[in-house]
């Protein structure tokens, strides 16, 4: 069984190469709006993870 | 929104079958539009998305009642994968186990895969009729 962590980066990064594609036009800017998907989904996902953090489950 | 510019060699007369492969199979689409990479990575990426879903006991069921909206949506949202849902569907992978700790990432993955090919049959769209490359 997969952790949160695995599935989060396996979801991130397929998710961002899709976007990547769909939004922008040749390698150096997809390489780069990719990157920062996948930063972004994975940073705002630990963020409010940890915002959760005090609530009872 | 899409690029203006007029691409040359998109395929005339293709917008139809590219959208119809786009929903078949992820990817198609663009292969069929000859955009062979930008095909290939939305194959491997939106599939792989879909088949860790259903490994992780993802419910493909169909839900089609306006009594639940959102379970209505989102089994429209997994129809979108096109035949790799209904072949996982006719292997016996429709109930999933909801009591499997990794159900409800099953299920998001599998609707997001659903989502993800739509925007990818409106790009097959725009590209067949020269809007993208």
């Amino acid at each position: 069984m997969a952790s949160h962590l695995v599935a989060l980066l396996l979801f991130s990064a397929l998710v961002a190469v899709v976007f990547a594609l769909l939004q922008r036009q040749g390698r150096r800017e997809r390489i780069r709006f990719g990157l920062m998907a996948f930063g972004a989904f994975v940073l705002s996902a630990l963020v409010v993870g940890w915002l959760m953090f005090p609530f009872p489950s | 929104m899409a690029d203006s510019r007029i691409v040359p060699d998109a395929r005339r007369g293709s917008v139809l079958p590219a959208c119809i492969l786009a929903w078949l199979l992820p990817g198609a689409g663009h292969l069929y539009l000859r955009r062979t990479g930008k095909g290939l990575a939305f194959l491997v990426a939106i599939l792989t998305l879909f088949a860790l879903g259903v490994a992780w006991q993802a419910r493909l069921a169909p839900y089609m009642g306006l009594d639940d909206p959102l379970s209505f949506a989102r089994s429209l949202a997994q129809m979108a994968m096109g035949l790799p849902y209904f072949i996982a569907r006719s292997l016996g992978f429709e109930a999933g186990l909801v009591t499997a700790p990794t159900h409800e990432y099953g299920n998001t993955f599998t609707e997001v895969g659903g989502l993800l090919n739509i925007l990818v049959i409106l790009d097959a769209y725009d590209t067949a009729l020269g809007r993208k490359d």
